[in-house]
């Protein structure tokens, strides 16, 4: 799931460091991108382009660890055995993207150690919807349809993007999402074509989660010459903005012909074929992101749990004479 | 405590907040090895990704389970990463082995130059950035650079390629041929293709009953 630029970053100031790359270099690296070559690992880069893509595979790595548990704490109550499997099947799959995802990332310097680190002390962010609960049944067949659908608009982006390893790993993933994408679908037509209580559980879940959905692609971009450079460089493949409206368009028909509504007086596409909407909670978002949310500490303690109980495993494998090394691609 | 929705975690007892952990050890989560995978019966190995493990046997573990869980799969390899010796990336449509310097004698030569010495090793090409290395072939050689060179004399012709593997074959852990059963993906687990969902009939009738 859930791979953006910069859902988490709320730009503070944007300095490129351009000024001190080698020029040439960084002349030869635009050409490769502006011919439509991938950037392997070996390959020169300039310290922005290293940094972000850091950031943005390492926050979509924890977003898919972090995204498996609300999944993850209905598949024992899953409503019958098929639903139990596929639960579970989804669950098992978002987990092993987050491995395709880590290994990624460290290619361009950051260890998997730290990365795991900086998640549960709080250093990387991972995505905001997750610091939500899913108290019914309907709630996590939500994050199975729209969330992933979300995920999806990002990822087939992405997908696109410079950078060979992150290329790689989203190949796999997207074909594994298509599971997931029509398991959610399938599991939200159900409950809304059902009997009056399922209906209105289904409805009761999209209303809970649609603000939350909404700031999922993140806030509008400021153009700044960090975006422009991101798009040019193919880290960002497309505005947050662009995002959101691509989702709108594909998944706002599917939730209305099944008699769902969504909590937005406001939501309707206009002549020019461009949806309009309330503005989402800007200042909420933030609050959530930063620490009080519903769920954020949950998901920590959760995660945490997992590392300590699993240390001594690790210990008991460990090699006296292993070395680091980083993954090749 | 934390209470939750899920009476699981509720009863895990886990405290509201604590102190961040400190920072885990190098090497908490082992060193690093590289996966392949044969997709169909004598179609060439290729490079599926990374594993960290703390032996090969685990890797090979590891790797299964990431790699061959969710699609087809007939074999698989994995080595330590720093087994892999790597030549540099050239750009797409060019050669790299054409940066190497001439081999000093003919391949059949170099082959029988020193047989005691010989080892085998595998070679891997990459033929476009952003695609995955794909097994070649193997051949006989003194040293990983001299096995390089047989490389170039015996697969030189192939092109485009943007980057070359060399693997000593004894480095290798290979699936084994008499375990081929283990691939057999059990075929009852049709509910995680997205094509066992057809959710348009009961669409079709929902909007019928409207
Ligand atoms: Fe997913
Ligand atoms: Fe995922
Ligand atoms: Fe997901």
């Amino acid at each position: 799931m859930y791979g953006s630029a910069s859902t988490h970053d709320i730009p503070t100031k944007a300095t490129t460091g351009l000024e001190n790359e080698d020029p040439i270099l960084l002349a030869e690296f635009e050409a490769r991108i502006a011919r439509g070559e991938k950037i392997e690992p070996t390959d020169w880069m300039p310290q922005l382009y290293r940094k972000q893509l850091t950031r943005m595979i390492e926050q979509h790595a924890h977003s898919e660890i972090i995204g498996s548990l609300p999944e993850g704490t209905w598949i024992t109550r899953a409503p019958g055995f098929r639903r139990k499997m596929a639960q579970m099947a989804k669950v098992q799959d978002e987990v092993g993207h987050a491995q395709l995802l880590y290994s990624a990332a460290e290619t361009l310097g950051k260890t998997r150690e730290q990365m795991l680190s900086d998640l549960v002390n709080g250093k990387s962010k991972y995505s905001n919807v997750f610091n939500y609960p899913t108290p019914t049944w309907a709630d996590s067949n939500v994050i199975s349809w729209l969330i992933d659908a979300g995920a999806i608009v990002n990822q087939m982006a992405n997908a696109k993007g410079s950078y060979g390893p992150y290329c790689r790993a989203l190949d796999r993933i997207c074909a594994e999402e298509a599971f997931h994408l029509k398991y959610g679908h399938d599991a939200v037509v159900h409950m809304a074509t059902g009997t009056p209580i399922q209906r209105k559980m289904m409805q009761e879940a999209l209303n809970r989660w649609w603000p939350a959905i909404m700031t999922f692609f993140g806030p509008s971009d400021k153009m700044s010459t960090h975006t422009e450079i991101l798009m040019r460089w193919k880290v960002k493949m497309a505005t947050n903005d662009a995002c959101r409206q691509q989702f709108l368009d594909m998944y706002v028909p599917k939730i209305w012909e099944i008699g769902l509504t969504l909590p937005d007086a406001n939501l309707r596409k206009n002549e020019d074929g461009v949806w309009e909407f309330s503005e989402p909670d800007w200042e909420d978002f933030k609050r959530v992101i930063n620490g009080d949310g519903p769920c954020n500490a949950e998901r920590i303690a959760v995660r945490r749990a997992a590392e300590e109980n699993g240390a001594w495993v690790r210990r008991a494998m460990q090699q006296p004479q292993a070395k680091y090394v980083r993954p090749l691609a | 405590m934390l209470s939750s929705f899920d009476p699981r975690i509720s009863r895990l007892e886990l405290p509201e907040s604590a102190p961040p952990p400190s920072d885990k050890a190098a090497l908490d989560q082992f060193p690093t090895y590289e996966v392949f995978h044969q997709r169909k019966e004598n179609a060439a190995y290729v490079y599926v990704g990374p594993v960290h493990a703390p032996e090969a046997d685990v890797a090979f573990l590891f790797g299964k389970e990431q790699f061959s869980r969710r699609f087809p799969c007939t074999g698989m390899w994995v080595v330590l990463t720093s087994a892999i010796q790597v030549t540099e990336y050239g750009d797409d449509q060019q050669s790299v082995y054409d940066r190497l310097p001439l081999p000093l004698l003919p391949a059949d030569q170099l082959a029988a130059a020193d047989a005691a010495g010989m080892e085998s090793y595998d070679i891997f090409h990459l033929k476009k950035r952003g695609k995955a290395h794909a097994h070649v072939g193997q051949v006989s050689a003194t040293s990983p650079e001299a096995a390089l060179q047989a490389a170039k004399a015996a697969f030189g012709d192939q092109r485009p390629v943007v980057n070359v593997w060399v693997i000593r074959s004894a480095d290798l852990l290979r699936s084994d041929e008499a375990d081929r059963d283990m691939w057999t993906t059990t075929p009852d687990k049709k509910y995680r293709e997205a094509i066992s969902y057809k959710v348009q009939d009961r669409i079709d009738r929902f909007k019928q009953e409207g």
